[in-house]
């Protein structure tokens, strides 16, 4: 077993010899080989990723010639299929859409993404998008995604706000370089950089694959996945601080006509808090005051301030989440 | 030869199609072989070792897709690395400085990635002339699969064949082979490098006498 000892002037003793005078290789530092690890991982994940987001394109390429080739053969016309997956709802700052290679900026709201679309917000910008399959995404500052179908899309970098409350639908899928993200009908963020996922639940549900590896975050729960797949959970509080940029760039739904508690639900829902009515005599109070303007641009909380003060209703945000609609007192 | 680099485009493939045991296989297997690399071609600078090899790995990766198998796939990791370290040097205006090695010289490195194929290493380490450890280090790092590690196991830390076997989870006749395989590609490395260098078939000579 042991004959190489044995193997003496046949160049064993010059290979011993060798390996025993130089000794032992150089082994880099743990601390290199974490760092230079993170950010070789982070380049994998974003390669993979970007390589998903182009088979996806092509899958879709190649469905759109199918169809048309279907269309074609037909001895009836069809409409045509109509490739939009959403709508931009509001902009705040500078947007910008993926132009080939380049960028060209979004001036206006109300346009229209195509499959394949690529939104990006600059510093100090956000945007809010209404899905085609009824949710709203909003993005955060200095965020890019690529829309990649009505329910699916890449975010590529920055935070993305999904809220795809009471869809019962299949769900929304969205990619990263870090895992996949997939909603129970919910309000979420999704937060990647540098490698890194950060997952914060406000509502419902959300599924998390890295790799393979399947990861749950419920609501009120904040996951942080690190770019060597450890993952830290805390809690995050519904009415938390954190989600005020989503609030800011929340589109306001339209009011007028409308009666008063459809504003007070979309406020209670936006701002992450339970709603309450003092009471049933309260609730049917809100029912019947009926609602006339707009709330544009104004963030939920402040739409409900200035609609209110035309009302006998009140507010107030108590300590537990919850928001308690009553009647002023003075009145 | 052959059959290795099949074995890394299989690899390659792997990683491109999102297989993150494979990257993380690989990144395993390379990180400390191109780190010595860098480190012998930067003056032993390890912030800048670490910070070429980070953009080595982050370059190939992005590249991936043009890897064909020409080489094996450390020898193209070895070649962006060397790339890196070039835009390191120009960046700086510090080519005058640039140490030549003789790792570095085409003949010992048609040596050194001749043995690379399988899928391992390069040289790495640094002046030849006056250090056998930098190139004995650089022969291990080029040996393919795990031959450098068993003969290191072997000879420095005196492991018995049973225990390498267990180590790498194979048979002892099967560890032998390989510790016999090892031996073989270190002796024909080692010697035609000293046929490459003067030097360095000076220092050989004085260990056999």
């Amino acid at each position: 077993m042991e004959q190489e000892t044995q193997n003496s002037h046949d160049g064993s003793d010059l290979v011993a010899a060798l390996i025993r005078r130089a000794g032992r290789r150089t082994d880099p530092p743990e601390a290199a080989y974490q760092q230079v690890l993170t950010a070789a991982t982070a380049a994998f994940r974003e390669k993979t990723a970007k390589r998903r987001g182009r088979k996806l394109m092509l899958w879709a390429a190649a469905a759109s010639v199918a169809a048309l080739a279907i269309a074609l053969l037909l001895p009836w016309n069809t409409s045509s299929r109509n490739s939009q997956v959403a709508t931009v709802a509001r902009v705040i700052g500078t947007v910008e859409l993926g132009d080939g290679d380049g960028w060209k900026p979004m001036t206006d709201s109300g346009g229209a993404l195509v499959e394949g679309a690529r939104l990006r917000t600059l510093p100090g910008a956000s945007a809010a998008l209404a899905l085609d399959g009824g949710a709203s995404l909003r993005l955060a500052a200095a965020t890019e995604v690529q829309m990649d179908g009505a329910r699916r899309m890449l975010l590529r970098s920055g935070t993305l706000y999904l809220d795809n409350a009471g869809n019962v639908g299949t769900g929304y899928r969205i990619e990263t370089s870090v895992g996949t993200a997939r909603d129970v009908g919910t309000q979420f963020e999704l937060h990647v950089a540098g490698g890194a996922l950060r997952l914060r639940v406000r509502e419902g549900r959300v599924e998390i694959d890295r790799a393979g590896r399947l990861m749950t975050g419920s609501a009120g729960e904040q996951l942080d996945v690190d770019a060597l797949g450890g993952v830290t959970r805390s809690s995050i509080g519904t009415a938390d601080v954190a989600w005020q940029w989503a609030e800011t760039i929340a589109p306001a739904p339209d009011i007028d006509g409308q009666p008063a508690t459809a504003l007070i639900a979309w406020v209670a829902r936006e701002t992450g808090r339970q709603l309450r009515y003092q009471s049933a005599a309260v609730e049917s109070r809100a029912a019947a005051v009926i609602l006339h303007g707009n709330i544009e641009h104004l963030a939920p909380l402040a739409a409900l301030d200035v609609m209110l003060a035309t009302t006998d209703l009140e507010y107030t945000l108590l300590d537990d989440d919850t928001m308690e609609i009553r009647t002023r007192t003075e009145l | 030869m052959a059959d290795m680099v099949h074995v890394d485009r299989a690899v390659a493939r792997r990683i491109l199609a999102g297989d993150e045991a494979a990257f993380r296989e690989l990144f395993d297997r390379f990180f400390p072989r191109l780190y010595r690399f860098a480190l012998a071609r930067l003056n032993r600078d390890q912030e800048i070792a670490r910070d070429v090899v980070q953009q080595t790995f982050c370059n190939a990766i992005e590249r991936l897709d043009s890897y064909r198998g020409e080489a094996a796939l450390y020898t193209w990791f070895c070649q962006i690395c060397r790339n890196v370290i070039t835009d390191h040097y120009r960046r700086r205006q510090r080519g005058a400085e640039r140490e030549v090695l003789l790792e570095d010289q085409p003949n010992v490195r048609a040596i050194l990635e001749a043995l690379a194929a399988p899928a391992d290493d390069e040289p790495d380490t640094g002046v030849w002339r006056q250090q056998i450890h930098r190139v004995v280090e650089a022969t291990l790092d080029a040996l393919p699969g795990h031959y450098g590690e068993v003969l290191e196991w072997k000879y420095l830390d005196g492991q018995s064949v049973i225990e390498i076997a267990r180590r790498l989870e194979l048979g002892p006749k099967a560890a032998e082979s390989m510790l016999t395989r090892a031996r073989e590609a270190f002796r024909i490395a080692i010697t035609d490098l000293a046929g490459a260098s003067d030097e360095l078939t000076g220092s050989l000579g004085s260990n056999r006498g």
